[in-house]
């Protein structure tokens, strides 16, 4: 399937002071493991899960993120998904846990700019402030009534998921918000 | 909108990431007592509620947040939540509850 065959979404929103990019399609998974696993976890797979709640680590294409005290999201290059698929059913032969491909469950936004923050406060509630919300911070949460998944990619930069069925409803949303800016 | 402190998450988030879920302490008969229980006392047990007016032990849920459920002491009339807690901790004594309060 194609990537923009499900979600009618014609190009990306590009302002002075926000913009906001459809993400190229992305390999996804949510992994429910127990915590106490995560050092074998690490060294069967090579995955380094972070164990702090509502955090996320980075390394080379592979991004891990916290999101539950035993659930992660793991999300990577869509060229890494074989690799993936691999190491991961390996780690469900081993451990007693859950790993359900969600790749096309997601679509992803880029939010940049110097308004990002703006932009997410308009539909969401949670403090944006950098010291409130670092870079490399994740969470799930409500942004105007549609389950997303938000993280921090830099000081004015952020990535948010939701299912595929609300990638239109949220496009149309931002782009509407950031009439105001 | 108020604020609710989630304690897996450790920190204060928005109460439309919650859900409200009954009162918490309510102790399932095990699977064999269930059997031999009167019909008086499961529906004592699954409908009959304190329906406290003041400092209620409740569960809510973290549904949009880190998926837990977790207990907290709420006022009913003000809606004050005096302190949360994880899930398997016993219900606070009244010293626990006015030290929260502080
Ligand atoms: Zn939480």
């Amino acid at each position: 399937m194609l990537f923009d065959q499900a979600i009618d979404i014609p190009e990306t929103l590009k302002g002075d002071a926000v913009s906001v990019t459809l993400m190229e399609e992305r390999a996804r998974y949510n992994l429910r493991i127990k915590s106490t696993d995560l050092t074998e976890f690490k060294k069967l797979t090579g995955l380094k899960l972070p164990r702090k709640i509502n955090t996320s680590s980075a390394a080379k294409d592979v991004t891990c993120l916290c999101v539950g005290p035993d659930e992660w999201f793991v999300i990577a290059e869509a060229k890494s998904k074989a690799k993936l698929d691999k190491l991961l059913a390996k780690a469900s032969n081993k451990f007693v846990c859950s790993v359900t491909d969600i790749s096309h469950r997601n679509v992803g936004f880029e939010i940049t700019g110097a308004k990002a923050s703006r932009l997410i406060n308009v539909g969401c509630p949670l403090d944006m402030a950098i010291e409130a919300f670092p870079v490399g911070k994740v969470t799930r949460t409500i942004f105007e009534s549609a389950a997303i998944l938000l993280r921090r990619t830099g000081e004015e930069s952020f990535q948010i998921e939701c299912w595929r069925s609300f990638g239109p409803y949220l496009r149309d949303f931002f782009v509407r918000a950031s009439r105001d800016f | 909108m108020f604020e609710i402190h989630c304690p897996y998450c450790d920190e204060k988030r928005p109460e439309i990431e919650f859900a409200y879920a009954g009162e918490a302490h309510i102790v399932r008969p095990n699977a064999q007592d269930q059997g031999e229980m009167s019909d008086a006392d499961w529906s004592q047990y699954m409908f009959i509620r304190d329906n406290v007016r003041g400092e209620h032990c409740e569960r809510w849920w973290h549904q949009h947040g880190c998926n837990m459920f977790f207990n907290a002491v709420r006022h009913t009339v003000t809606d004050k939540f005096v302190m949360t807690y994880k899930m398997g901790k016993s219900r606070p004594t009244a010293k626990q509850i006015a030290d929260a309060k502080k």
